[in-house]
């Protein structure tokens, strides 16, 4: 990886037109990334799961509800590629469906989180004193607990359904991002750039957003990568036990709560939303560690 | 939805993990004897079975304290038990019972007339309630209510010497002889309740052929043979262990692995399984149940008749016994099951058609169909193996005809308290006979007098005639006129459509082929007296 980067700059600097001597540290990391094999797989899987998401309804022969009690627990074929489940519903369509509620919940629970926390982190580290001490014993309070715990008694305190666990999934990732932005801005406060624009008589209100912010979400970016993975899992445990996905909603982790009774005589109402669980789970961890590898200073030579 | 919930299903993946995990193991409740583990779905709430209605309680304490008259075998047909005859007046209103004489207690006080009185008398006065929580719940409902309410029948209970008890009822009671049988009227030791009514719930002393050992709550029950029981070469079992494992499959899995002996609550997709291992046996008990889903008759749009029936032609209930009874059920369409006397045959179902539904909606205004809360519960029970996707597939037949429905799974206790208040709108139950009464079934399902809060009559339907008519059939004691009159309640019951009678089902057990006599018995839970193990 690192030995690449300077080959890089060379051909930027030789097929460049000239008139940018200075190459853009952000295109320089796009391209590390498309260099970096595990990213793109992971990403690619990503993009599967996101297309097949969006066109699921044009593929389906069977719709993800349509129930046939004579076509129940059927094993994988070509008209059930996926086997059927005890319903007798397509088993292929119900997974497909599920990557739309995962990727969906997903990714509104961690733009929640990150708008949130790294506001609140922002305040704690930019402005210190008591502002500090408050959000952080915030965070310290939820981190306190068990991550899904907290989600249990969050959604037991909301009502059961997708949307209350997304909210709770949500909630217990903001201190996540939280104290990250917090040390990142902990640490570019004290860069020459920021004593000098406060030297020119910079507001604070300009100098977060175009000083710090942007120097501080590079690791945000990275950490929510790594918590959709996380988010998904939680989505899938929360549906598990009943307090996510109601029915008829195909969520996998409901799915394969669904199943358990049929995991010696039907393993395949189990196996296949198990393995897209795992697949996304892994496409977004594979994605985030080049992200990481990618984006952190440290991890460069 | 509360944290209860949560904590019994993180319980559930505990042992879910542990059965599976110790599945190599072998047994650990080794020692002297012969040992019985009976695997099921849930600890009992209370050992005092004057105090609960539950099976789980029954199953236990059936085995510890016993009644004056007894069922048969396998059938709801009545015979001596504590008492070893009985007369009745020519007006039905006298009853005399001899009792077996030379019997004890397990703490060694002997039984006899007083004791029946003083047990009889404990049930009718609310005062000897040992908490004000607590409720002499069954003795209300089969004898209409406490002394001094108005329906009371007990008259009164005297002993007329040693072993001769005489009741004197103010009306005659059809059922009351099956009445006596039930589980909730097991004669307790006096001298027990009296020394601490609480503790007696937790510890129970009555005469059977298990004497009550100890309780681990949540885990397990132990009881252990009564070496002085009055029936001679009984119980054959040393000790039974009565273990709580909440997953039917997870349980099914401790049984084919050799933790347990014999499990109740066998999924109905397992029963294939059981019969194919050689070293299994299936168990069916003779079916004595209905499942049904109940609407809310007081509230909207459930109040309108073509509603309930246009819901009753969407369930595809040959559907729902092929997808979750593996065929071990037969569709419903009375509230009482087909085995009863007093079945009606000739009631004609409301067939499964999707279009005549649609066409009742319209008539009744409800052309776009609306929305509803629909209840499932949350745990199997004998009638509904699976009441959470029974109802998943219900809502997408129901989606077909414009009804939209949400289902809201409480855990146990809460669904069981939210039902009696009439919080839903739809929702599934069931009813196991205790008695084989017609008058079980009716009376105490869909009765006005059981509409009212706390009800049991969870659709809340009040109807004059059918009222009128069930008082009658249970004043009466010929039963042939008794049946003439339960035929006309399920067809004043089906035309009204207060429920949608989903299925009968025959719940199954499974045990280890060296279990000998185990007869599963059609109230719900088993005399394990009998029954014997041979390795």
């Amino acid at each position: 990886m690192s030995t690449n980067t300077p080959t890089i700059q060379k051909e930027e600097q030789g097929t460049g037109p000239g008139t940018e001597p200075v190459d853009s540290p952000l295109r320089d990391n796009l391209r590390a990334l498309l260099r970096h094999r595990s990213a793109m797989i992971g990403g690619g899987i990503i993009l599967f799961f996101i297309l097949i998401a969006l066109i699921a309804p044009l593929l389906l022969p069977y719709g993800y509800n349509q129930i046939d009690p004579d076509a129940r627990l059927q094993a994988p074929s070509g008209e059930h590629w996926f086997g059927t489940d005890d319903f007798g519903r397509d088993i292929f369509a119900r997974v497909i469906y599920g990557a739309r509620i995962s990727l969906w919940v997903g990714f509104f629970a961690i733009s929640g989180s990150i708008v949130v926390g790294s506001a609140l982190g922002l305040i704690a580290g930019f402005y210190g004193g008591w502002r500090d001490t408050l959000i952080s014993r915030l965070f310290d309070i939820l981190l306190a607990f068990p991550a899904i715990l907290l989600a249990i008694a969050i959604v037991a305190m909301l009502g059961p359904s997708l949307e209350n666990a997304m909210y709770a999934i949500a909630i217990i990732n903001v201190p996540t991002f939280g104290r990250l932005m917090r040390s990142r801005v902990l640490a570019v406060k004290q860069e020459d750039y920021v004593l000098a624009a406060r030297a020119i008589g910079m507001k604070d209100r300009r100098i977060l957003f175009s000083h710090i912010l942007p120097n501080s979400w590079t690791p945000i970016m990275v950490q929510g990568t790594l918590g959709f993975a996380t988010a998904v899992l939680e989505a899938a445990a929360l549906g598990f036990i009943g307090m996510g996905a109601q029915p008829p909603e195909p969520e996998w982790g409901k799915m394969l709560s669904d199943s358990r009774a049929f995991i010696q005589s039907a393993p395949w109402t189990m196996v296949f939303p198990g393995l897209a669980i795992m697949l996304t789970v892994l496409g977004f961890n594979l994605l985030g560690d080049g992200l990481r590898d990618v984006f952190d200073p440290r991890m460069k030579q | 939805m509360n944290m209860k919930k949560s904590l019994l299903i993180a319980v559930g993946f505990v042992l879910i993990l542990s059965t599976v995990l110790a599945g190599c193991g072998g047994k650990s409740a080794g020692g002297q004897g012969k040992t019985l583990i009976y695997g099921r779905g849930a600890d009992s709430p209370q050992l005092d079975p004057a105090l609960v209605t539950d099976g789980e309680s029954f199953r236990v304490t059936e085995n510890v304290m016993e009644t004056l008259v007894e069922y048969k075998k396998k059938s709801m047909e009545v015979k001596p038990g504590l008492a070893k005859d009985w007369e009745q007046s020519d007006d039905g209103k006298t009853w005399t019972f001899h009792l077996r004489e030379g019997i004890q207690f397990h703490d060694g006080t002997p039984f006899n007339a007083e004791a029946v009185v003083f047990n009889f008398e404990r049930w009718m006065n609310q005062e000897m309630k040992p908490s004000k929580k607590d409720d002499f719940t069954y003795y209300a409902s089969m004898f209409g209510g406490f002394k001094g309410d108005e329906g009371h029948i007990i008259e009164s209970v005297k002993a007329v010497d040693e072993y001769t008890v005489q009741f004197q009822l103010k009306e005659s009671q059809g059922p009351f002889l099956q009445n006596l049988a039930m589980s909730p009227f097991a004669i307790a030791s006096p001298k027990a309740v009296k020394a601490d009514p609480a503790e007696f719930a937790q510890h129970p002393v009555g005469t059977g052929p298990f004497k009550f050992k100890s309780w681990k709550k949540g885990d397990s029950i132990t009881i252990v043979k009564n070496e002085d029981y009055w029936q001679e070469g009984l119980p054959k079992l040393d000790r039974v262990i009565f273990e709580s494992i909440p997953d039917n499959s997870a349980r099914f899995t401790a049984l084919q692995s050799g933790d347990i002996d014999v499990m109740d609550g066998l999924n109905p997709d397992d029963a294939k399984r059981v019969e194919k291992n050689e070293n299994l046996q299936l168990l069916k008990r003779p079916p004595n149940n209905v499942g049904y889903l109940a609407f809310n008759t007081e509230k909207e749009p459930f109040d309108n008749k073509k509603v309930r029936q246009a819901i009753n032609h969407a369930v595809n209930k040959k559907g729902l016994i092929k997808s979750f009874y593996a065929g071990l059920a037969e569709p419903a369409k009375n509230p009482i099951p087909p085995s009863m006397w007093g079945y009606n045959e000739k009631v004609e179902p409301y067939e499964y058609d999707l279009d005549k539904a649609k066409q009742l909606l319209k008539e009744a205004g409800y052309e776009d169909g609306f929305k509803a809360t629909f209840y499932a519960m949350p745990e199997p029970r004998p009638y509904m193996p699976d009441g959470k996707k029974i109802a998943e597939y219900i809502q997408a037949d129901l989606k077909k005809i414009g009804i939209e429905v949400e289902i809201v799974s409480p855990e146990w206790q809460t669904y069981l308290e939210d039902t009696e208040q009439g919080k839903h709108e739809m929702a599934l139950l069931g009813w196991t006979g205790d008695n084989g009464d017609p008058d079980n079934f009716l009376y105490v399902l869909l009765d006005q007098d059981n509409a009212r809060v706390p009800a049991q009559n969870i659709a809340f339907y009040k109807n004059e005639q059918l009222h009128d008519i069930l008082i009658k059939a249970q004043r009466e004691t010929e039963q042939s006129k008794r049946a003439e009159l339960y035929k006309k309640a399920q067809h004043i019951i089906h035309e009204d459509a207060p429920w949608v009678p989903l299925v009968y089902s025959t719940p199954s057990l499974a045990a280890q082929s060296y279990v000998k006599g185990y007869q599963p018995h059609p109230k719900g839970s088993d005399s394990l007296a009998e029954v014997d193990i041979e390795k």
